[in-house]
């Protein structure tokens, strides 16, 4: 369980294993949802995630291998690669500023 | 309450046999353009290529030949023996240990290719083959001793010869490397490699190679399709691709078929919530050739993986009782990909697996997902946590 604060996010990671399919699809999606918030939105592989992110959205499947690679940065787990509740979550949390559990 | 409780930090076995599988696809993925434009070379302009075929039809000679194509399939050889291994090195390298390590593992990657000639196994350099695994190894193997000889100095160098140590103690690590690959580890690799050609032959030669659906497609789900398809069977095809000018192998993980059936009999008999949610995610895996859009739809309903591995099977039959192979890797697996890389002969029997694969999956999907009649109005929550509860089973016991 982890809290994250929208308002204090600056970097969104998306992780996927490769870093170079999935991830670029949602990271395209979620930079035009959070063009106007100045947020960066960044891929990359689970193995290989910035260490300055604020936040890291993955697959469920791959949520472990996220945390180890960055223990203290949340992490936020989806089922589905378009249309899934919790990558909403945190992109409403984002633009309204709002603190939310994750 | 959020429904996404985190589980304990991850080391089960899936998380580690995740880790090992991207570690050897990341020293592929990377370099997935070198081994398309040798795939799309090798389709153009080889003696029996796109070009060649073309001419024999306008021309009507069976025999005919564009000199064009001739001297341009020059490419081919070097490309495989040399470029293609020397840059899984020099990535595996650059994993281990940046720029330095990138550049030893490349120098140590030439021994093992040219460990034939050594050992009198190749005439001339015209003889070699691939040596993908020899570089998967001793690229990040080379990178790791350079990173242990710099920590060793790291602040211990008199000041002014940081650059003359450091290139040398690169350049003998490097060349030692390649040496110990000539002589040392390209045997080994040698073996180890015509113990998995053995194998492969004989899974094909029986008609079983059908049967690798029963692991392929299950891993494929648990986020190890990079780890199987790109990590494993792209230098396996390569290798036999350069012998006999294409490979199964190439289609065993990456046929779009199995995932464009399931996600057919979901948008038909799925859930109702998710419904909606399918035809975007049709065009993103079928398409784009990105197979993780269907996955959690086989996590939702894990009855799927019958369909998933029956759909895999059946294409991978046709596949081989047609004897057809694609050129080079299909990656992304997207039916894109798979025109561009068919040998002309082939294109027909490959659409056949690849349709043949999408019904099957389809078939028994929508046979398990009961035509549709069991599902009331789920919303997508429920669903969800459902999933999540058939994914947690297995790591709850091993964790």
């Amino acid at each position: 369980m982890a809290t994250i604060d929208g308002s204090s996010i600056k970097k969104l990671i998306v992780a996927c294993d490769a870093g170079m399919g999935s991830s670029v699809m949602l990271a395209g999606t979620l930079k035009k949802q959070l063009a106007k918030t100045g947020v960066t939105v960044e891929h990359s592989p689970v193995a290989n995630i910035p260490a300055d992110a604020d936040v890291v959205v993955t697959q469920a499947g791959l949520a472990d291998r996220a945390r180890s690679t960055v223990p203290g940065v949340p992490v936020v787990p989806f089922q589905l690669f378009m249309g899934d509740p919790a990558v909403t979550k945190v992109v409403k949390a984002i633009q309204s500023g709002e603190t939310v559990e994750v | 309450m959020s429904e996404y409780t985190p589980t304990v930090t991850g080391t089960g076995w899936r998380a580690r046999v995740q880790k090992f599988g991207a570690f050897l696809a990341g020293m592929i993925m990377p370099n997935l353009g070198a081994f398309i434009a040798w795939g799309l070379i090798t389709a153009l302009f080889i003696p029996d290529g796109w070009i060649n075929e073309i001419a024999r039809l306008v021309s009507q000679n069976p025999d005919a030949t564009v000199p064009f194509a001739t001297t341009t399939a020059a490419l081919v050889g070097p490309i495989i023996v040399f470029l293609l291994p020397i840059l899984i090195g020099y990535t595996g390298g650059r994993i281990v240990h940046g720029q330095r390590g990138a550049v030893v593992g490349a120098v140590a990657t030439i021994g093992v290719i040219l460990t034939p000639l050594a050992y009198g196994q190749a005439e001339s350099i015209a003889d070699l083959g691939p040596q993908f695994l020899g570089a998967l190894v001793i690229g990040p193997l080379t990178a790791w001793i350079l990173k242990q000889w710099d920590k060793l100095v790291e602040g211990k160098l008199r000041s002014g010869f940081e650059m003359l140590v450091d290139n040398f103690s690169a350049g003998i690590i490097g060349g030692a490397m390649a040496i110990v690959g000539l002589y040392g580890l390209g045997p080994i690799v040698t073996a180890i490699n015509n113990g998995f050609a053995a194998a492969v032959g004989f899974l094909i030669s029986n008609n079983l190679l059908p049967l690798a659906a029963i692991i392929i497609e299950p891993a494929k789900v648990l986020f190890l399709n990079n780890a199987i398809g790109n990590g494993i069977l792209v230098p396996l095809g390569a290798d036999q691709a350069q012998e006999a000018g294409k490979s199964i192998l190439f289609m065993l993980e990456s046929n779009p078929g199995p995932g464009l059936g399931i996600l057919l009999a979901m948008m038909l008999f799925g859930p109702r919530a998710v419904r909606p949610t399918v035809p975007a995610a049709i065009v993103v895996q079928f398409l784009g050739g990105i197979h993780e859009i269907y996955f959690p739809y086989v996590l939702m309903k894990p009855v799927l993986f019958a369909a998933a591995i029956l759909g895999g099977a059946s294409g991978i039959a046709v596949f081989a009782l047609t004897g057809v192979g694609l050129r080079g890797p299909a990656s992304p697996g997207s039916i894109i990909a798979y025109l561009l890389v068919s040998p002309p002969s082939d294109i027909v029997f490959i659409l056949l697996g690849i349709v043949v694969s999408a019904a099957v999956a389809f078939g028994v999907g929508a046979l398990l997902l009961g035509f549709g009649r069991k599902e009331p109005a789920m919303d997508l929550d429920e669903a969800k946590a459902q999933s999540k509860r058939n994914k947690n089973k297995p790591e709850a016991a091993t964790a």
